[in-house]
């Protein structure tokens, strides 16, 4: 697809942001479809609110345009840069979340989903999510990129701008950590009868 | 039944494979965020916004217009304080001149017609 300012899917994130600095709204427009999803996912696999989620998104990007006329060329990614932020920012709100009694915690429903399946899944993504929120920060940041995000441990390396040992042991620790927050509310979580 | 690793990598699984949409209302607030945070696009200086920048702004050129009058007053006009400093500097003035004493004989020659 190109835009009327010739932009398209080759043109580079941080190309795009260039052009958005410089006065170009449909810079901003490709380069929101393209990260939004993205930034908007993370935040949710985190959090698992639908509203904190897009606060958190929402916020993110608007870091990004804060940033964009003082972003250089060639220094580092966008993602890369965003997925940072997005994660500072939902450990932000886990930190807040611990002093939140669990029932005040949202939960969205799917219309799309049975109610039980739904509830239940519902009731998994919660549990991990605040199982993230009892991890020390860059341990939930590590294990979230890890292993919610899918990343590789020199993406995370670079992201966190940690070395790659530091990066196995916050992961290493880090799942263990939410295994054993975990492990006591299998029946709770429905894991009890699947075999 | 599941061990717990096997438990943990199930609830990973589940959440990875959650692809929340991007709601109309979400995806306007960001673009309206862009927009007001876009940067002005500042225009080129003329060569007076130049100059004026060069010599401190409107402030320095209030300071120079009034230094210049007063010098020009102080030229024509020179309070006595700054003949009596001046001639305490260099001396007494001394007149020199130029044209010599036949300038006298040229003088009545135009005044006699």
């Amino acid at each position: 697809m190109t835009t009327p300012t010739g932009q398209n899917a080759a043109t580079s994130d941080a190309d795009l942001l260039s052009a958005y600095a410089g006065g170009d709204m449909d810079a901003a427009a490709v380069l929101t479809g393209r990260l939004l999803p993205h930034v908007l996912g993370q935040a949710t696999r985190m959090l698992n609110d639908q509203a904190e989620a897009e606060d958190v998104a929402q916020e993110a990007l608007m870091r990004l345009w804060k940033v964009a006329p003082d972003w250089r060329l060639g220094e580092a990614k966008v993602s890369t840069w965003l997925y940072r932020v997005t994660a500072n920012l939902c450990t932000d709100r886990l930190r807040k979340r611990r002093n939140v009694p669990l029932d005040q915690v949202a939960e969205p429903i799917d219309p799309t989903n049975s109610v039980v399946t739904q509830l239940q899944e519902n009731a998994r993504m919660t549990a991990l999510s605040d199982a993230l929120s009892e991890l020390p920060e860059r341990q939930a940041q590590a294990v979230s990129l890890r292993h919610l995000e899918g990343l590789s441990n020199p993406e995370i390396g670079q992201i966190m701008q940690i070395s790659l040992r530091s990066v196995e042991s916050l992961t290493a620790r880090g799942k263990r950590a939410l295994t054993q927050i975990l492990q006591g509310r299998k029946a709770e979580l429905g894991y009890e009868d699947e075999i | 039944m599941k061990s717990e690793p096997d438990m943990i990598e199930t609830l990973f699984a589940e959440s990875r494979a959650q692809a929340p949409t991007v709601s109309d209302d979400l995806l306007a607030r960001v673009l309206a965020d862009a927009a007001q945070m876009q940067p002005r696009p500042v225009p080129a200086p003329t060569l007076w916004a130049a100059m004026l920048d060069l010599i401190g702004g409107w402030p320095s050129v209030g300071g120079l217009a009034v230094a210049g009058v007063a010098g020009i007053w102080v030229g024509f006009a020179p309070p006595t304080s700054v003949s009596t400093w001046t001639e305490d500097l260099i001396g007494t003035p001394v007149s020199i001149d130029l044209l010599g004493d036949g300038t006298d004989y040229f003088a009545e020659g135009f005044a006699d017609g």
